[in-house]
């Protein structure tokens, strides 16, 4: 339903501009094709083989009925023909990412003096941080390529009602409601960034049940406040978000089946989470200071202990990190971020990649810089697991072939035990080729 | 013998007061002649070149309302459109499409060749550095004031500027501007003065690295 929905406005959008016997009305000259790209990639472990040949289209407009009312659309497709080209993939990965075409953006914003509403299918970000989601709750992430896409390809955009009102000069607070309750959406079986699998220790037989949450749900609709206060430089934001958590926790449980052995189930489930967080920027010119923690309510983790009656424990979770962005002789930008993943109790037998110890600590640097006025400009991303010693190391360099066209050359590096966050990626090393068209 | 050196210090302090406020009015005067008015919409174009590459144009939409309200609007080459910085008094955000939120930025980062974000997204000299009236020289033949500005606080774009003002018409000529470690970085020319809205207004600042001096940006702007 939602392809033949994102189909049907891509149409609307595209047939405008191919309309050459009348003007176009008002509301379709705001529509157009603003961004093309041809990416490539190339693993470089054996078996070395191409794996991504993806074609990119983004389409976007925006019509402003008046100065506080307008609407705004957007949609994505791509085609990957690395499916013709290798036959490495399983059916079930073809299936899931040949082809994509989504509604990026469906957005009515209404400004009504002091409150702010934005309703419709959109991204909610809120956070300070780079390359991590730490208080960045509200939309569920597309996995299927790691985390190696740009954040706002990654996150899944939800229908959703955004208010946002201010207090007094500085002073805000947004109220975001959605019972859009889609989740993350995770690698198949077989495909290239395919997460570490469950260790599944059992000797009896085992059934997985579908994941079959309902995507749309009045009951278990999310929400959540944000509070933000700007006084003399101090950006500060309280949160409060309550969700479901967006990737399944797998519940296990035995059943009889006489004559045979029991059958462990393992049933997906997506625990309710009560997140309290807290974000805060600060420049103190000519370095930038931001912080986040999001203490996690309810947070449920797998664990391989046996004597564990359903294989899941619960414990609440803060995520915090504190991070600087410095200037280098004018030229070298620096981001350098710590941030912890500290558990309410034990972690012995937890089995998620991203969780190495009851603290588990990682480091983020990533430098950017520019040569021949910024029309090269070479960018490295670290960042390290500092637990378990595994690291993505991502590598690019961006020609600016001219005002509307960037090429790009780059790298994807993984390293460390195998049943690490990165380490799990560790075969699964990259060289990628870009080319962006912007209209 | 006590009265006496009483007086002489009174007669100081009230002198280099004079100069002060001399001075702080010569710059704000300056400031008109760099906007139109407390709040305006304008446009502006930089020119970046480096060495004998193709110069490269970057277009911007400023619009600014009174109180240090600034927001720019990144209109060209196509790749930096979505683009946006937003000030708010001292404080600097840029929303990058592929980040989908706005990220906190200091006013000294670069934007683009040799010019600032705080060169486009603040411009308030008088409210951000203290002056002082540190002689007087000519520039190109035009007969100016030469004054020492010195940061007010640490959220400004330079920790300090030497800036030449002419003596007819009080209109900003030349400026150095230094990085805190008194690091010269690079020098800012005025010129091209235009009529606009009632007002002369320098629409182009030219500003050329310190130690590369084949690598330039000039600003122009347009209302």
């Amino acid at each position: 339903m939602r392809r033949v929905l994102a189909a049907a406005l891509l149409l609307a959008l595209a047939a405008p501009a191919g309309a050459d016997e009348a003007e176009p009305p008002a509301w379709a000259k705001a529509l157009r094709l603003r961004r093309l790209a041809e990416e490539f990639a190339y693993r470089l472990h054996d078996p070395g083989d191409v794996s991504k040949l993806k074609t990119l289209g983004w389409l976007d407009g925006k019509y402003a009925f008046s100065e506080s009312v307008a609407v705004r659309a957007g949609v994505r497709g791509w085609y990957d023909a690395v499916f013709e080209a290798t036959d490495r993939y399983p059916a079930n990965v073809e299936r899931d990412q040949k082809t994509d075409l989504s509604l990026r953006e469906a957005l009515l914003i209404v400004g009504l003096g002091d409150l702010d509403v934005r309703l419709g299918r959109q991204q909610i970000v809120w956070g300070e941080a780079i390359s991590t989601f730490v208080t960045d709750v509200v939309n569920p992430k597309d996995f299927r390529e790691f985390v190696l896409p740009d954040f706002s390809e990654l996150r899944i955009p939800i229908w959703a009602l955004d208010a946002t009102y201010r207090l007094a000069e500085g002073v805000s607070v947004e109220g975001v409601w959605t019972p859009d309750t889609r989740t993350n959406k995770l690698p198949k079986q077989g495909a290239e960034f395919q997460f570490a699998r469950f260790p599944y220790r059992f000797r009896n037989p085992v059934v997985r049940l579908p994941d079959d949450a309902d995507e749309f749900s009045l009951a278990r609709s999310e929400g959540g406040v944000r509070l933000s206060v700007l006084r003399q430089g101090w950006d500060v934001a309280l949160i409060y978000y309550d969700e479901a958590d967006k990737s399944p926790v797998l519940f296990q449980r035995r059943v009889a089946q006489p004559p045979g052995p029991e059958v462990v189930v393992l049933d997906p489930q997506h625990p309710r989470l009560h997140i309290i967080g807290a974000t805060l920027a600060k420049s103190f010119e000519p370095v930038v200071m931001r912080a986040e923690a999001a203490l996690t309510l309810g947070k449920r983790y797998e664990t391989a202990n046996p004597l564990d009656p359903d294989g899941v424990v619960g414990r609440d979770t803060l995520d915090w990190l504190v991070g600087v962005d410095y200037t280098f002789f004018e030229t070298v930008d620096t981001a350098l971020q710590l941030s912890q993943k500290v558990l309410m109790g034990s972690a012995t037998n937890l089995t998620r990649a991203g969780v190495a110890a009851q603290v588990t600590t990682s480091v983020t640097l990533r430098v950017t810089t520019g040569f021949f006025d910024n029309t090269l400009n070479p960018t490295v991303l670290f960042v390290a697991g500092v637990n378990r010693g595994d690291f993505r190391l991502s590598p690019r360099i961006d020609y600016l072939v001219s005002g509307a066209v960037t090429l790009s050359v780059g790298a994807d590096l993984f390293e460390g035990p195998h049943r690490t966050l990165y380490g799990q990626f560790d075969r699964n090393d990259r060289v990628t080729f870009t080319t962006t068209w912007r209209f | 013998m006590c009265r006496l050196a009483l007086t002489v210090a009174l007669t100081l302090v009230l002198v280099s007061s004079a100069r002060a406020d001399e001075a702080t009015d010569l710059v704000r005067e300056a400031d008109r002649a760099r906007r139109p008015a407390d709040s305006f919409v304008w446009k502006i174009s930089i020119t970046s070149q480096e060495a004998k590459k193709a110069p490269s144009v970057d277009g911007f939409e400023v619009f600014v309302k009174g109180g240090g309200r600034v927001f720019v609007k990144f209109v060209a080459p196509p790749r930096n459109v979505g683009r946006s910085l937003l000030a708010l008094g001292r404080d600097l955000w840029i929303y990058l499409p592929d980040a989908g939120k706005p990220v906190r930025i200091p006013f000294s980062q670069r934007l683009v060749g040799q010019v600032a974000n705080g060169d486009i997204a603040r411009a308030d000299y008088a409210g951000d550095y203290d002056a002082t009236l540190a002689g007087e020289e000519s520039v190109d033949g035009v007969a100016c004031h030469v004054l020492d500005l010195k940061a007010k606080s640490k959220e400004v774009t330079y920790s300090a500027i030497k800036y030449w003002v002419s003596k007819e018409g009080r209109r900003p000529v030349k400026a150095e501007f230094y990085a805190a470690t008194g690091t010269l970085l690079k020098t800012g020319l005025f010129d091209n003065f235009k009529d606009v809205g009632g007002h002369r207004l320098a629409t182009r600042l030219t500003l050329t690295d310190a130690i590369r001096k084949d690598r330039r940006s000039c600003s122009t702007t347009a209302s």
